[in-house]
């Protein structure tokens, strides 16, 4: 068998070996107030999992992104440090009979995660499975959408959660992927015709009409997932995601135009409709106008964020985890604030770099891929997770309303990273076909 | 150990964790920079033209499966040896089909040949819009658009 070297994905990954076990003795020792290593264990096992995918890929013969694991690997790194640093009860699990504290159960989901990564970097040879079943998928999100409505569990007035057994997971998370393939698919068998516009709606033109009702059927499902879910971050998410695809496929403004027209109506109709929207937005224009009600997280957001400045208040110093007891949701929807106030704009600022040179390697996944579908799929992909990092960070620094989406491979939660992870896994195998594509048009006598 | 020699130690270590972070992000856009140069050497070698038909199977072996071939504007497409496309298989015509680029998109046309031109499985009977990844039958020619 030959063995391509992952050269550049091990050189990029090794630095790890270094910065995570630091940043764990440093916010180990910091509130100890003695110089100890701390957890040793859980930074082995985090560089472990991390160093084993790669052998996994060089052995497996993968020719895949070589920057994509080491930055999902370094940005995780920099979350399970400030999972570790937070104080162990905010969440944790207890089963077969093994109690797990917080960041424990976080490594723990980290390997389900990159296990589930390689399956897919590795299993899915072709895209068949995906392209071809697209309304399969498609069913199995809906199917999942309406097993949420059913049954779902309501959580800071947003119905979020599912029950499977012990298990409670977050469907949305795993809607949003199988949403991306199927308008991959759909975008990729039509892309021609949506691009030849014919119809016209004053002096709008828009494509003829049987290929424009699949496209406001998914805006109407988009709208639906945020009447079940109440969740106007989903949403947000959702709908990019798929303005970003059809901008992509067809290149027209106008499109992305009405779809954000039609956003702001429909964040409109929320804002009457749902209280909790409404305190939302309100908290969002006004928010000292009653600190310590409903906008109590902002409002200590952004002192952490002040009292971080330029160079933080040092790893393990910060103050957001101990206000006023214990602060609700800082493991998941507010560790961005956590991490600027420790190592302050100048560490915030790195770790929104590494997100970035991640979108960036997405998209080159997308340019470099041979065919359309797979193109889509790189871009919905690549674009759900920058979307979500920007909703999360600009809902944190108060620049947009906060809405309860993860910090992707950061926050605390296993459905968030095991979706994640999936993703990364997708990019993965796509970027592997390409590859071995051209290595074959390299060397398959072109003419 | 004195508490003030514990401090300025931390205060050493949290100053390296930062510095190490931006060493790392360092690698990370130096490897970029070296590999969009790379790209652009490549681009510049191999990656001219519009696309590439790739031969996926081909029982009489002309074009012989396996082969990938650049793509002008206009393509013809059948077993007479004039076409730019020659396909040698009893089941084509001898001007079987057109592949054509325009404007932004690809089409194929069929040219009244006997057998049909197949596009992802259906038979067309007027021309119609390619997407890259879309596969055709030529006679017994199977073959894919690629970029």
């Amino acid at each position: 068998m030959h063995v391509t070297w992952r050269t550049v994905e091990l050189r990029m990954l090794l630095p790890l070996v270094v910065l995570v076990p630091l940043g764990f003795a440093i916010t180990y020792s910091v509130q100890a107030d003695v110089l100890a290593p701390g957890p040793l264990g859980l930074a082995v096992g985090y560089l472990a999992i991390m160093l084993g995918a790669h052998l996994v890929l060089t052995l497996s013969g993968h020719r895949g992104d070589q920057l994509l694991l080491p930055l999902v690997g370094t940005i995780g790194g920099i979350g399970l440090i400030f999972l570790n640093r937070l104080p162990q009860d905010l969440a944790g699990t207890s089963a077969f009979g093994v109690q797990l504290d917080m960041a424990a159960t976080q490594l723990v989901w980290f390997g389900i995660g990159v296990v589930s990564m390689l399956a897919v970097a590795i299993g899915l040879r072709d895209d068949g499975l995906l392209r071809h079943y697209k309304y399969t998928w498609a069913m199995a999100g809906a199917a999942l959408l309406v097993l949420t409505f059913v049954f779902g569990t309501e959580l800071y007035g947003a119905r979020l959660w599912l029950n499977v057994g012990p298990v409670q997971f977050q469907p949305g998370e795993f809607i949003k992927i199988l949403l991306v393939v199927f308008i991959a698919g759909y975008l990729a068998d039509n892309r021609a015709l949506l691009t030849e516009a014919t119809a016209r709606i004053g002096p709008i033109r828009i494509p003829p009409w049987p290929y424009l009702l699949p496209m406001i059927a998914i805006f109407v499902m988009v709208m639906l997932m945020v009447v079940i879910m109440k969740d106007l971050g989903t949403a947000l998410l959702f709908f990019g995601i798929f303005l970003t695809m059809l901008f992509v496929a067809t290149g027209r403004r106008s499109y992305v135009l009405i779809g954000l027209l039609l956003f702001l109506a429909g964040s409109f109709v929320a804002y009457e409709a749902f209280g909790h929207v409404h305190d939302r937005i309100d908290v969002w224009l006004n928010p000292f106008a009653n600190p310590s009600g409903p906008a109590y997280q902002t409002v200590q957001a952004i002192y952490a964020f002040s009292r971080g400045g330029l160079f933080g208040d040092g790893l393990g110093r910060g103050l957001l985890p101990g206000v006023g007891g214990s602060f609700p949701a800082i493991q998941t929807d507010f560790i961005f604030a956590t991490i600027a106030e420790e190592i302050g704009l100048v560490g915030a600022f790195a770790l929104l770099a590494l997100a970035l040179l991640l979108v960036f390697r997405g998209l080159r996944v997308a340019i470099l891929a041979h065919d359309d579908f797979s193109a889509m799929l790189a871009v919905g992909l690549t674009a759900s997770l920058g979307l979500q990092t920007l909703i999360i960070v600009g809902g944190n620094a108060k620049l947009i309303p906060l809405t309860g989406v993860t910090f992707p491979f950061v926050s605390y939660g296993g459905s968030s990273l095991l979706a994640s992870f999936i993703v990364v896994g997708l990019l993965l195998s796509i970027s592997h076909r390409s590859d071995r594509e051209a290595a074959r048009q390299r060397a398959g006598g072109a003419t | 150990m004195t508490d003030e020699v514990l401090r300025l130690l931390l205060l050493a270590l949290q100053l390296g964790f930062l510095a190490l972070l931006y060493l790392i992000l360092f690698g990370f856009g130096r490897s970029l920079l070296r590999d969009l140069r790379s790209a652009e050497r490549q681009q510049l070698a191999s990656r001219t033209g519009i696309g590439r038909l790739a031969v996926l199977e081909s029982p009489d072996d002309e074009p012989p499966a396996g082969r990938s071939i650049s793509l002008g504007p206009i393509n013809s497409i059948g077993r007479n040896v004039n076409n730019t496309i020659y396909v040698e298989d009893d089941f084509a015509s001898a001007n079987h089909a057109m592949l054509t680029f325009r404007g932004r998109s690809w089409f194929i046309e069929d040219q009244g040949s006997t057998n049909g031109t197949y596009v992802n499985g259906h038979r067309i009977d007027r021309p119609v819009a390619l997407s890259y990844g879309d596969e055709m039958v030529i006679g017994r020619v199977r073959m894919r658009l690629e970029r």
